[in-house]
């Protein structure tokens, strides 16, 4: 990539040694001293927290009365813990289904705002998409609870203007899971779109004029030259997309509170309940683990595949 | 299809030729569908909110529903921000302060071990970056606990420093910097050295003037982050006094929403009309920063 300030120094040291290391242990000096702040709250509030949570695993502790050795029951628990299964199932039927259509949609949209149109038509259609991603997640959260509610919500009205039977989105638990994935993909399509926006306009226009000469159409120039070009942004959205896809939390928590039931419980929303409604820190620590290898594999696997399906150019 | 374009010369060619056109107009028209109704779809609920927040409470729950203002019932707001229990500008301003403390302290922090980690030499500096590195893949739900554990034992809950402390820094931010101050050139830093300039002259007068485009974009992220954030006032904040935007309205709904959609609405309104404005001014800026800062995720 780029040369650091190696071989400038190194001839520094050379002509006057004695100045030289004053100069290095100098340097050294600054650098510590830049990057303590830094340092200081990587240590406090992510290293200190991680080791913390290893501990709290084989702990029971109420926040209230002093922590307590648990061994390994916090682990067993887990195997036996039948609404664990029922809500990462949720976890996993909501992150599938939101990660595939924010990035089949995040992908169309970025090719169809990618080709010539009026400046002010395309201000408008990316102003538009894009907006929802700035917005809070659980005040807008609160805005769909009113669209989508059965009796007199927005959404059944209109579906009702073409004939159709409302919906209850939110009440009902074969919808209140697909409704949180509604909103989610509403949330954040247009961040993958900028994504991918992205991904596309680093595409040189030659590949595409190359392809037009030897007649491939619309279809072919997206299969042959798009897809295989934007892949390496694909990879990184997806990747991203999924690790966010899991941590769903204030969505839920405002949309559907987790009800009707379990029907819409995410596994964030099952630690949180866990540690700070049971007060359970030990469990849900080593629920929060489990979540934690999940998310950590994820990632490891997507890096493995990628070199299967990824073309770099 | 193209029956009659076939002559002598090249009928293959010309054939083909005419086909592909008629699919790629296809495709053109699906796209420029798909395009506008996904964006009528994205901004008809902001415009059913802002609609909605201007009718008179009475008839806030009435159908049809309107996308753009029929009422102009601005006695709503005033409703809001008057309110009689609740300050709603103190959450305003609690928003502000906590979201620039935080966007302050971070370009600060990771810019300083961006300079370090990207441009100077010290015994340990690539372990130390490599934790910076490792700390990415940590995701926030998983120091969830053992950070409430740590702000209460630190005696912070019900403080503001709650939500500021544990965002000082990131990761991220540290390693987006260190990129930008890695592809600096090298004689842009000889030159500052003859001319006898100190670390700190350099890193303030020389290497930070020439970050713009990463700093905004990470200021403009951590902003957003901070603002919008929901589950950190959740879980510290106690006292309306203290509550943010995210954490008030959440609350707001809860013992107010059956009664009132509209001032409901019109809080909601207060709370995003900030990130409207600020987008419609940036919007450049914004969209290159989201590209730019998508590994935050």
């Amino acid at each position: 990539m780029t040369s650091t300030a190696l071989p400038d120094d190194g001839i520094d040291r050379q002509a006057n040694p004695q100045k030289g290391t004053t100069l290095a242990r100098r340097e050294a000096w600054a650098g510590y001293l830049f990057a303590t702040p830094a340092l200081l709250g990587l240590l406090a509030f992510t290293a200190l927290p991680i080791i913390a949570s290893l501990v709290l695993i084989f702990l029971h502790y109420d926040l209230l009365t002093p922590p307590k050795w648990a061994g390994v029951e916090n682990l067993t628990r887990l195997t036996s813990d039948s609404r664990l299964f029922k809500i990462y199932w949720n976890s996993l039927r909501l992150t599938v289904g939101a990660t595939f259509l924010n990035n089949v949609l995040g992908l169309l949209l970025a090719v169809g705002l990618n080709r010539a149109m009026p400046w002010g038509l395309r201000y408008l259609l990316r102003t538009s998409i894009f907006f929802p991603v700035m917005t809070t997640t659980a005040s807008l959260a609160v805005v769909w609870r009113f669209l989508l509610t059965q009796d007199r919500g927005v959404v059944n009205f209109l579906i009702g203007q073409i004939g159709l039977d409302p919906v209850p989105w939110l009440s009902s638990s074969a919808w209140a899971l697909f409704s949180a994935m509604i909103y989610d993909v509403w949330k954040a399509c247009g961040y993958l779109m900028v994504i991918y926006l992205a991904g596309l306009q680093g595409i040189p226009a030659v590949y595409y004029e190359a392809a037009r000469i030897d007649g491939a159409g619309f279809w072919q120039q997206f299969r042959n030259v798009t897809l295989p070009l934007i892949s390496p942004t694909a990879f990184f959205a997806i990747v991203i997309s999924l690790i966010g896809a899991f941590q769903i939390f204030d969505n839920v928590y405002v949309l559907t509170e987790g009800g009707p039931g379990d029907a819409s419980r995410v596994i964030a929303m099952y630690i949180y309940e866990k540690a700070f409604r049971g007060f359970e820190m030990g469990y849900a620590s080593a629920v929060s683990f489990t979540l934690f290898v999940i998310l950590i594999t994820l990632t490891l696997l997507q890096f493995l595949g990628a070199r299967r399906w990824v073309h770099y150019e | 299809m193209a029956t009659t374009t076939g002559t002598a010369t090249e009928p293959v060619t010309l054939r083909t030729r005419y086909r592909k056109s008629v699919w790629l107009r296809l495709g053109e028209a699906l796209l420029w569908l798909l395009l506008i109704g996904i964006a009528v779809i994205e901004i008809a609920p902001i415009s059913w909110m802002f609609s909605t927040s201007l009718r008179d409470p009475k008839n806030s729950f009435d159908l049809p529903p309107d996308f753009w203002p029929t009422a102009l019932h601005w006695q709503n707001y005033l409703a809001v921000i008057n309110s009689p229990d609740i300050e709603f500008m103190l959450f305003f301003w609690n928003s502000l302060k906590i979201a620039l403390i935080v966007t302050a302290a971070q370009l600060l922090t990771c810019s300083m071990a961006g300079y370090a980690f990207g441009r100077l030499r010290f015994f340990g500096r690539d372990i130390l970056f490599g934790l910076f590195l490792a700390s990415l893949m940590v995701p926030a739900t998983v120091t969830l606990i053992p950070s409430f554990i740590i702000i209460r034992s630190l005696d912070l809950m019900n403080t503001h420093w709650a939500l500021i402390l544990p965002s000082v820094t990131s990761a991220f931010g540290v390693f987006l910097l260190r990129q930008h101050f890695k592809s600096l050139p090298e004689e842009l830093l000889d030159a500052a050295k003859i001319d006898g300039a100190g670390y700190f002259r350099i890193y303030w007068q020389i290497l930070l003037p020439l970050t713009g485009p990463a700093l905004s974009a990470l200021g403009i992220f951590t902003f957003l982050a901070s603002w919008n954030n929901f589950v950190g006032p959740l879980l510290f904040l106690r006292d309306w006094d203290k509550f943010t935007f995210p954490i008030a309205i959440a609350t707001i709904r809860g013992y107010m929403g059956s009664g009132n959609q509209s001032e409901v609405l019109a809080g909601i309104m207060i709370s995003i009309f900030p990130l409207l404005v600020f987008f419609l001014l940036a919007q450049r800026w914004i969209v290159q920063g989201a590209a730019i800062t998508g590994l935050k995720g």
